[in-house]
């Protein structure tokens, strides 16, 4: 008689794989492979800017928006531009 | 040559006479360095993002000029100098920004209040409110109308509770068994 050997794996086992998974997927950059969309980076075009800001008002970390450090550098530029215009917020709370 | 442009916000008050004062000033000062004045434009009445001198509303103005090289700087600091002394009681916040030579002259931007007056209604038909509509003399009129026809779904989800309830009293009398 041969014994079936079962092979368990922890469920913090699994979560531990996942996570090294997910990490292996690098976000990309919107504007570096889309030169269009890169001369839309304005001051005035709030539309695009309020995307790459929180619920608060503050600048999103590359780490989240997926922007190249010259893309994220141009953004942040013309955010605080539009915030001295007092076209964005500096902080976005009720008045 | 290099192209620029300035955008100013004005007050909510501003008069279209006091919005032509600023573009005719403008124009003379460039005139006076040998430069063009390619636009004015009012972009409207916009709600601000934070209070600017206690205005919670401002009025954007949008202009572009082009200038030689050589007089740029005595045109900017002059422009700058009637924002300051002329219309210092109008203008509360002003931007100047260079073009580039090859880029072009489109741009995008936000919507102002004017060009789209929102009534409530219409924001809570945007943003998917559409049960706090108040209930005009048409909309009653329209209720009473399909209340006949409405309360014979009723009866049938009625109906349909009943079975179900059948059903799970069945399932539970089966689970007992």
């Amino acid at each position: 008689m041969t014994k079936k050997i079962k092979l368990k794996i922890s469920a913090r086992l699994l979560k531990k794989k996942l996570r090294r998974k997910s990490a292996s997927s690098k976000k990309q950059c919107r504007f570096t492979n889309n030169p269009e969309l890169a001369q839309d980076i304005d001051y005035k075009n709030v539309d695009l800017l309020s995307k790459f800001l929180t619920e608060r008002g503050k600048i999103l970390p590359s780490r989240i928006s997926g922007n190249s450090s010259k893309y994220q550098r141009l953004v942040s530029r013309e955010i605080k531009k539009a915030r001295i215009m007092a076209l964005l917020p500096f902080c976005a709370t009720e008045y | 040559m290099c192209k620029y442009e300035i955008l100013f916000l004005a007050t909510p008050e501003i008069t279209k006479d006091e919005s032509e004062g600023i573009k005719s000033s403008f124009s003379k000062i460039i005139r006076s360095h040998k430069g063009d004045m390619l636009s004015f434009e009012r972009w409207g009445k916009y709600r601000l993002a934070y209070p600017v001198k206690k205005n919670e509303y401002g009025v954007y103005f949008l202009t572009r000029f082009e200038v030689e090289n050589e007089v740029k700087n005595t045109l900017i600091a002059d422009l700058k100098e009637a924002f300051v002394f002329k219309f210092n009681n109008v203008v509360m916040k002003n931007h100047f920004e260079r073009l580039g030579s090859k880029g072009p002259l489109e741009y995008k931007r936000p919507e102002s209040l004017e060009d789209n007056p929102q009534d409530v209604d219409t924001f809570l038909k945007k943003n998917e409110m559409e049960g706090l509509l108040k209930k005009g003399p048409v909309r009653k009129a329209a209720e009473s109308q399909d209340l006949p026809e409405q309360d014979a779904p009723v009866e049938k989800e009625v109906l349909d509770d009943n079975n179900d309830n059948q059903e799970t009293e069945n399932y539970d009398e089966k689970n007992k068994a």
